[in-house]
């Protein structure tokens, strides 16, 4: 439902996803996002912002306690964001899972896989590091 | 008519004098400056066109590509070969200097983060196409990634104390069948050799490359020396492969806002 947005904060640290390769403080997206973990957000668009070197989907939720949370979602560049224009609209209600900010209070994903309300996926998976495809 | 010499003021005569002789001191420097240019070779490869850096050419930038200490066999390698079983590393040999950076490297001081671009050795090896174009006296190498163009001079000029930048100052020839070229005059930079492993280079970073064609292929050979570093020489071969036919380099246009965003989802290690 459109006008009842959560969040469902799901750890999933399986040993069996931990990289072989220790990630170290220097891996530019390990040093922001847990890449052992998921997390889950469901809410509203309310800005996608397709530049390089990075794209960004936001959306407006509310937390554990009813309170309004933005979760700032990190994408691919430019020339892998053409499928947002249509599937992710401003307004949309979606629901996103992917790897968890790690800054403590944070609010942030990347490597999102996106889907609708009903669980119908929308778009390919979306992360840092994600090239365009030739 | 022509005045006689004998006929000449002695003011006059001592103009004359003088166009002689910078006559004579400007044909001087235009034989040295000829000399100073190589002898054109007798065939120059053909390595023009847009290339593809991207994941089907090798295996994306990382902490552990294109340098790694190890590789399992049969893992492919930045120059599309799989390993062998008795791979050697290519990770730098860092000095206690480089060591000291490294431990107190904090990742929000990653240039990148306000879309500053990066160098080689790790900009040839971004995951974007490149456009070599090459013109009589220099090649241009047009990166996709961060806008970046680099010039490589032919024509026997150097770089002088003024020529630092990000991207050095390249200078080239062709040997064989290959781009020879050998980029200075970088300026310190906290990530200048590698991003992923926060190793820095200085301004006594030199690299070294390589290009030529391998059937369809563009290879080349990067090597890096930086004795404030480095303890030797670090090298890495890849692959390029043909872009799809008619690609145009697209503007990259860096956004410090979208660079800058991520910064707030690390833990901060400084206050």
């Amino acid at each position: 439902m459109a006008g009842r947005l959560g969040i469902l904060i799901a750890s999933v640290a399986a040993a069996g996803l931990v990289a072989v390769e220790p990630i170290t403080a220097h891996h530019s997206a390990a040093a922001a996002y847990d890449e052992t973990k998921k997390v889950e957000a469901q809410g509203k668009v309310t800005r996608v912002m397709v530049k390089n070197p990075h794209s960004w989907v936001f959306l407006e939720g509310t937390d554990e306690k009813g309170e309004k949370v933005e979760w700032q979602i990190e994408m691919g560049g430019v020339t892998s964001m053409a499928w947002t224009k249509e599937a992710l609209p401003v307004g949309a209600a979606v629901k996103a899972v992917g790897h968890p900010s790690r800054a403590p209070g944070s609010h942030g994903m990347t490597a999102a896989v996106f889907s609708k309300a009903d669980g119908t996926p929308i778009g390919p998976r979306g992360g840092r590091g994600e090239t365009p495809p030739r | 008519m022509t005045p006689s010499i004998a006929r000449l003021s002695p003011k006059r005569c001592a103009g004359i004098v003088a166009g002689a002789l910078l006559l004579a001191a400007m044909s001087g420097y235009a034989a040295r400056a000829l000399h100073a240019q190589p002898e054109t070779p007798a065939q120059v490869p053909d390595l023009t066109g847009v290339w593809d850096g991207g994941r089907r050419s090798h295996p994306t930038n990382s902490a552990t590509s294109p340098w790694a200490k190890t590789m399992a066999e049969g893992a492919t390698l930045p120059d599309g070969t799989p390993a062998g079983k008795n791979y050697v590393s290519n990770f730098p040999e860092l000095n206690e200097r480089a060591l000291a950076f490294q431990k107190i490297f904090d990742e929000p001081l990653s240039p990148k983060y306000d879309c500053q671009p990066s160098t080689p050795p790790a900009l040839p090896y971004d995951p974007f196409p490149v456009e070599i174009v090459q013109w009589p006296d220099r090649v241009l190498l047009r990166y996709e990634k961060d806008d970046q163009l680099r010039t490589v001079w032919l024509d026997g000029r150097q770089p002088t104390a003024r020529d630092y930048g990000i991207q050095g100052f390249s200078v080239g020839r062709y040997e064989g069948n290959a781009l020879m070229m050998e980029t200075t005059n970088y300026v310190f930079d906290i990530t200048g050799f590698d991003d992923y492993n926060g190793i820095p280079s200085s301004s006594q970073k030199k690299v070294k490359e390589r290009y030529w064609k391998d059937g369809e292929q563009l290879k080349a050979t990067v090597t890096v020396e930086d004795p404030m570093f480095l303890r030797k020489p670090a090298s890495y071969t890849m692959r390029y492969l043909p872009a799809p036919k008619g690609y145009k380099l697209k503007a990259f246009e860096c956004d410090p806002e979208a660079a800058r965003l991520s910064v707030q989802f690390i833990p901060p290690r400084y206050k």
